[in-house]
């Protein structure tokens, strides 16, 4: 898991990857669609997206003859995972008050 | 009054952000209570500060007590050490005793989200099994909308009052 982590921390750390990944938040997109309006050239942001789908924050598929990139969903497993884990807690604490407060 | 709508207008630009590509599955749960269902929504809702975990909060320092309103439109808080409140959400639709609805307003570096279209939801139903038991389900769901904060998760994960911190303390209470 830390391993994991530290590529995310990594691959966020680039202010261009942040940008990249802020406009896949909004909808998959191919690449020549991502370089619009960017001041890097197309191969550099195919450089940035090879890094943010090693970290498991985008994932790609083919469409017809072009990539569309998009968000990884796994890269958000940790907020899930998380949430998991706390409801499962918390609902074992309410259970236990909710019982042992109960009307007689 | 409204005027009418056109049926072949499109998407507004503005909301799609709100719309991440690949939802995120809900986390869902369900338990049991022996308890009756107006007790069991009367204890998870105005009685939240007797059972909710002291450790989760957003707060600037240790929390005192944890409110939910209960009305549509309560605000969701918390009181802290310091005397600060802080918001964590607001609840979306009150239907006592057998469901209650709240935005979850907490950023990936947990701090309060005002912006509703950023923020995930928590749905709570109560369904009476018998006049003393009470299933007891909850759906946590759009978590990905939180997506839209996904480039604060670097801090979120990194910082010792973000994620690892709370896994921390998570891990410490779990196993108490």
């Amino acid at each position: 898991m830390k391993t994991y982590y530290a590529a995310q921390f990594d691959a966020m750390g680039d202010p261009m990857r942040r940008v990249i990944v802020e406009r896949l938040l909004a909808s998959p997109k191919p690449v020549g669609v991502l370089a619009r309006g960017l001041p890097i050239s197309r191969p550099a942001v195919s450089q940035h997206l090879r890094v943010l789908k090693a970290a498991r924050l985008v994932t790609d598929r083919a469409e017809g003859t072009r990539r569309i990139y998009a968000i990884d969903p796994q890269g958000f497993a940790a907020l899930r995972d998380y949430l998991d884990r706390f409801w499962t807690d918390a609902l074992a604490a309410f259970k236990q008050e909710a019982e042992s407060t109960k009307p007689r | 009054m409204t005027p009418p709508r056109n049926p072949t207008a499109t998407t507004s630009t503005s909301t799609d952000r709100a719309i991440a590509p690949e939802p995120i599955e809900p986390v869902r749960k369900a338990i049991t209570v022996n308890a009756p269902q107006a007790h069991a929504f009367q204890v998870f809702t105005d009685g939240i500060d007797r059972w909710w975990p002291r450790e989760h909060h957003i707060g600037s320092s240790p929390m005192v007590r944890i409110f939910l309103e209960p009305h549509e439109g309560g605000r969701c808080y918390s009181t802290q050490e310091d005397g600060t409140e802080c918001d964590w959400g607001s609840v979306l639709a009150w239907e006592p005793p057998s469901r209650v609805v709240f935005a979850w307003q907490i950023t990936t570096d947990w701090k309060f989200e005002k912006d509703l279209s950023k923020s995930s939801e928590v749905e709570m139903r109560f369904i009476p099994e018998s006049s003393t038991v009470t299933r007891v389900e909850l759906e946590h769901r759009h978590l990905e909308r939180h997506g839209a904060g996904a480039p604060g998760m670097r801090s979120a994960i990194d910082s010792p009052n973000g994620w690892g911190g709370m896994m921390r303390l998570y891990a410490a209470e779990a196993e108490r």
